[in-house]
């Protein structure tokens, strides 16, 4: 598998390279959908030189990512689009290893249950032959590297692009279970954005069923391992929060970064729910809305995660999407992490009613975001109800396909008797 | 792999869960993060600042000169005597009135300046010797022999605070203290009447708070007349010019108000702040044609057209669009050549000697003729200095009508000084500041009164931190002017009642109060719904889902047993 890897690889370089040089890397590094006030490369730019005058990079409400980014760049910063390429590069090599470790372990549980008879004869469509299998890896990186989207946010410079890297080594080292490392990268994927906490639960889940530990809150051994990987989190955590706060003498990062991400002071538009909703808000009862907007993301952890406890990777990819749709600044970038899992449960996807109707709608929006943005600002025929009805849509869209998907996915994991009635109710 | 009833059951735990959530987590949040803020309020304090129970103390020293009293009533003096009168306004308000006497006698030294040949020598000879404070009196008693005063006058009102008061002789008044000391202390109230403070003048300044039936058609005017009490004034003069072509007109307003307006201002400087401009206006007519009187050979307007005067003029005046200070405006109308001169008449049809009148609450207008400064044959435009003294000689009456300096005629057999260089006595200050005190301290409870009746029905007003510091500060002062005012320091009565309408009035006025008063409660559904409702709906449902089927097991168990 190694030389497909490489070749697409090579073709995915070679499309950002040539989009770097060309005229559209500008035009694309400016569009709202593709870069927020969290991930704007000018902004880091901005940091970077407020850093050289010996200010704060977090004087002037410009930027606002991690102080570890800021030093990272300042050493890389001639050969940023070097660096935004491997970091894609990381990112689909992590998940092309993450997926095959995956699928071994699929196919074991699979060849098991069918020794054990556990599958009634007619759902034999269901199952997975290795063949299908075998493609899956290259084509989760594929649908990662040649994803528009994840073009877009790479040309762009965006820092979605690193995001998205430690989150796929999260994945990976999840999968391959490593706890200690696992700890690291979402305590680093959270330390970037506080909403990846939420993917604290599904990992908790996934490593103790991989080491054999019943999910069960009466046992002492469930307990000691939470008690374990908390520790291990939260010391990652506290390490990098004071690293931060010893690489730039301050604390005056915490409200720039996290305040920033919480409190939502700035109201561009962008592919989100947020901006329109705090645009019109009273000032009044905008603490309680921005509270329960919040809550929104990390309310679907707890009831997830009750429902999906044997599927802790597909709870993975169903809270990359709540957070990717929820989030108070989300960029496509966001979208094409969680888009590049699709492959992996295709086997489903015939059972889909409306694989169509959402693929279209997606499509439609994408191609409409920019068309309804250009009649709003430059030629003033439109307003920012239209764009926003165009984000309402995608967004409607996004959460729909996620629904069903999980809506398919626990019936086809339901074995016995029921399985027919469910294939049928579903089809 | 699971079982239905294992998928069941884990649906049921995650609607718990959400439902949990959202009433654990979601409710109290949406009680502390969506109620008015409403900072504490000294309400106790307050309540007791609206029944006003105000006590006024004037220290008075009684004098007595030789050959008042007779060697045996004079070792009973000095002595101090102290006399309260009661007054119930209205069911609020209550009013009392403390005089402290002190009788004694007089020294060598006042008993020389009161030899002096007339009353006006001996007043300021005997200012040399003593200073009484601001708010205190000081009457000397003189013998009926004595030659200070002419015949038909008892009382005189000296510039400071000092008056001359002349007594009859032992016979008429009696042998021992006490009769002597009763026949004096009607007097004696009488004079303070007229120098400190009377009932009448300070029920007036209880108006606001008060509503009284009013008096005779004078006493309303007189009512009137002066501007209500306020933190600063703006003074304006005006030269009003209505034929340039005609007459070049100049007129030295700075040194005039330098000579003649700035003492007088500099001595009610603890009243208000004042600030002066002036302006000339050019082609500015009076709105009324006057009359031409052939037995005067004059042009002439009469009381009633005068009333019409003021409108059309005031529209171009301008004024200072900075502060929220009254305006006084003193105007000096030049007739044009082709109405000159130009006299004003009175009710009786009379000419107005000062040619002046004013309005309350406004200024004053005075008509100043020039015509007889150039003769027919002279060159237009022909230059001319106006007399400022005059008009400021005019001026200055009226500014003290307006200001409230001196509002009743004093009673018979009284004779006042003419005021000092200043244009005011002292005695005459201290009665502006006694009533400017009581209306500051009645406004300021009327005010802070019915804020807190306000902030206490209506539940939607935002009580922000500085509301409640500005309300804390006002009844602070107020407490504090009051209890002055109850020991007689009566500048410092006025400075906190002063700072006390101040902080009233910047509370009541204050913006951030409205920041949610009209907001109607079904424009908070229209701000829930839409979020909420469509959340709730499926909560709702899984929630009875989950009781309909814990009751349909319920019956199956009942039955299964049965």
């Amino acid at each position: 598998m190694a030389a497909p890897l490489t070749l697409l690889l090579i073709l995915a370089v070679t499309i950002r390279a040539a989009l770097y040089r060309s005229s559209l890397a500008d035009l694309i590094a400016e569009r709202v959908e593709v870069v927020s006030p969290l991930t704007a490369w000018k902004r880091v730019v901005e940091g970077l030189a407020l850093l050289d005058l010996g200010v704060s990079p977090y004087a002037g409400d410009v930027f606002h990512e991690t102080p570890l980014i800021i030093y990272l760049f300042h050493f890389l910063v001639d050969y940023a689009e070097i660096t935004f390429m491997v970091t894609d590069v990381i990112t689909a090599v992590a998940l092309y290893l993450a997926v095959k470790d995956y699928n071994k372990q699929v196919f074991r549980k699979q060849k098991y249950a069918l020794e054990a008879e556990r599958y009634p004869l007619d759902c034999l469509e269901l199952i997975r032959s290795p063949k299908e299998m075998y493609y899956i890896p290259l084509k989760v990186a594929m649908f990662y590297l040649l994803n528009p989207f994840t073009i877009l946010s790479c040309v762009a410079k965006s820092t979605c692009g690193l995001n998205n890297a430690v989150i796929a080594l999260f994945i990976l080292t999840t999968i391959k279970g490593n706890v200690l490392l696992s700890a690291i990268f979402l305590s680093l994927a959270t330390y970037q954005s506080i909403y990846p906490l939420t993917l604290c639960a599904p990992a908790l889940l996934y490593l103790t069923q991989r080491q054999y530990i019943p999910v069960n809150f009466r046992r002492f051994s469930f307990w000691w391992f939470v008690a374990q990987y908390a520790f291990m989190y939260l010391g990652s955590l506290f390490v990098m929060i004071c690293l931060s706060f010893f690489l730039l003498g301050s604390w005056d990062y915490l409200p720039s970064v996290y305040g920033f991400i919480l409190s939502v002071p700035d109201l561009t538009p962008n592919i989100g729910l947020f901006w329109y909703f705090f645009a019109e808000m009273f000032e009044h009862f905008r603490l309680f809305f921005l509270c329960v907007f919040q809550i929104n993301i990390f309310f679907y952890t707890i009831p997830l995660s009750i429902k999906l406890k044997e599927h802790p990777v597909f709870l993975i990819f169903m809270q990359l999407a709540v957070i990717s749709i929820f989030k108070s600044y989300p960029t496509v970038g966001d979208i094409a992490l969680y888009l590049a899992f699709l492959p992996v449960w295709s086997h489903l996807h015939r059972f889909l009613r409306n694989i169509f109707l959402v693929s279209c709608v997606l499509l439609a929006c994408s191609a409409l975001f920019p068309v309804l943005w250009h009649l709003w600002i430059y030629a003033g025929s439109a307003n920012s109800n239209f764009y926003y009805a165009i984000t309402l849509l995608f967004n409607v869209a996004q959460v729909g396909r996620t629904v069903t998907e999980t809506k398919v996915h626990l019936a086809a994991s339901v074995s016995g008797f029921v399985y027919r009635s469910c294939c049928l109710t579903v089809t | 792999m699971a079982t239905t009833e294992v998928e069941r059951r884990r649906g049921q735990l995650a609607a718990l869960s959400i439902a949990a959530v959202v009433i654990l987590i979601g409710v109290p949040l949406w009680w502390r993060t969506t109620e008015t803020y409403r900072a504490w309020l000294p309400v106790s304090q307050i309540q007791e600042l609206a029944n006003l129970q105000l006590q006024l103390s004037a220290d008075v020293e009684v004098v007595f000169a030789r050959g008042t009293v007779t060697p045996e009533q004079q070792k009973k003096v000095p002595l101090t005597l102290t006399q309260d009168d009661e007054h119930v306004v209205d069911e609020d308000t209550a009013l009392r009135y403390r005089y402290e006497t002190r009788y004694r006698t007089a020294t060598i030294m006042e008993e020389d300046a009161l030899n002096q040949p007339t009353a006006a020598e001996a007043d300021l000879s005997l200012h040399t010797l003593s200073e009484s404070p601001c708010g205190s009196l000081v009457v000397y008693v003189i013998p009926e022999s004595s030659s200070l005063l002419p015949e038909d006058v008892d009382v005189y009102v000296g510039q400071r605070r000092t008056a001359l008061l002349r007594i009859g002789a032992q016979t008429r008044v009696g042998r021992t203290l006490e009769q002597l000391l009763s026949h004096l202390e009607p007097r004696v109230k009488q004079v303070l009447q007229v120098m400190s403070f009377s009932h009448t003048d300070i029920t007036a300044a209880l108006s606001d708070r008060v509503r009284l039936s009013p008096g005779n058609k004078e006493s309303i005017a007189d009512s009137m007349r002066a501007f209500k009490s306020s933190p600063g004034y703006e003074i304006t003069f005006s030269l009003l010019n209505p034929d340039p072509k005609s007459h070049r007109l100049h007129w030295d307003i700075e040194g005039a108000v330098q000579t003649y307006i700035q003492p007088l201002l500099r001595k009610l400087a603890p009243l208000a702040n004042f600030s002066i401009d002036s302006q000339t206006l050019y082609y500015a007519m009076l709105g009324v044609n006057p009359r031409f009187d052939s037995s005067r050979s004059a042009y002439t307007l009469n009381s009633d057209s005068l009333a019409h005067v003021i409108n059309p003029v005031e529209a171009r005046l301008g004024s200072n669009a900075a502060s929220s200070n009254p305006v006084l405006n003193f105007l000096l109308y030049v007739p044009d050549a082709h109405h000159s001169p130009l006299h004003i008449n009175d009710h009786k049809k009379q000419e107005v000697p000062s040619n002046a009148f004013h309005s309350p609450r406004w200024g004053g207008i005075m008509v100043y003729n020039v015509n007889d400064f150039y003769g027919p044959e002279a060159a237009f435009p022909v230059d001319i200095n106006i007399d400022m003294a005059k008009v400021m000689g005019v001026f200055l009456a009226q500014l003290r009508l307006l200001l409230g300096v001196q509002s009743s005629a004093p009673p018979p057999r009284f004779l006042v000084a003419p005021c000092s260089s200043a244009g005011i006595a002292d005695w005459e200050l201290d009665r502006l500041m006694w009533s400017r005190s009581v209306e500051n301290i009645a406004t300021a409870t009327t005010t802070i009164t019915s804020l807190a009746q306000l902030l206490d029905q209506i539940g939607n007003i935002v009580i922000n931190d500085n509301i409640a510091q500005q309300v804390s500060s006002a009844v602070t002062s107020l407490q504090l002017a009051v209890a002055e005012l109850e020991s007689g320091n009566l500048r410092f009565a006025l400075q906190y009642s002063k700072e006390a309408i101040l902080a009233s009035e910047r509370a009541f006025f204050d913006p951030s109060l409205l920041h949610l008063l009209y907001f109607p409660d079904d424009q908070k559904f229209a701000i829930y719904i839409p979020l909420f409702l469509p959340m709730c709906v499926p909560i709702l449902l899984s929630l009875l889902k989950i009781v309909s089927d814990a009751r349909q097991r319920r019956r199956e168990k009942h039955a299964k047993a049965d």
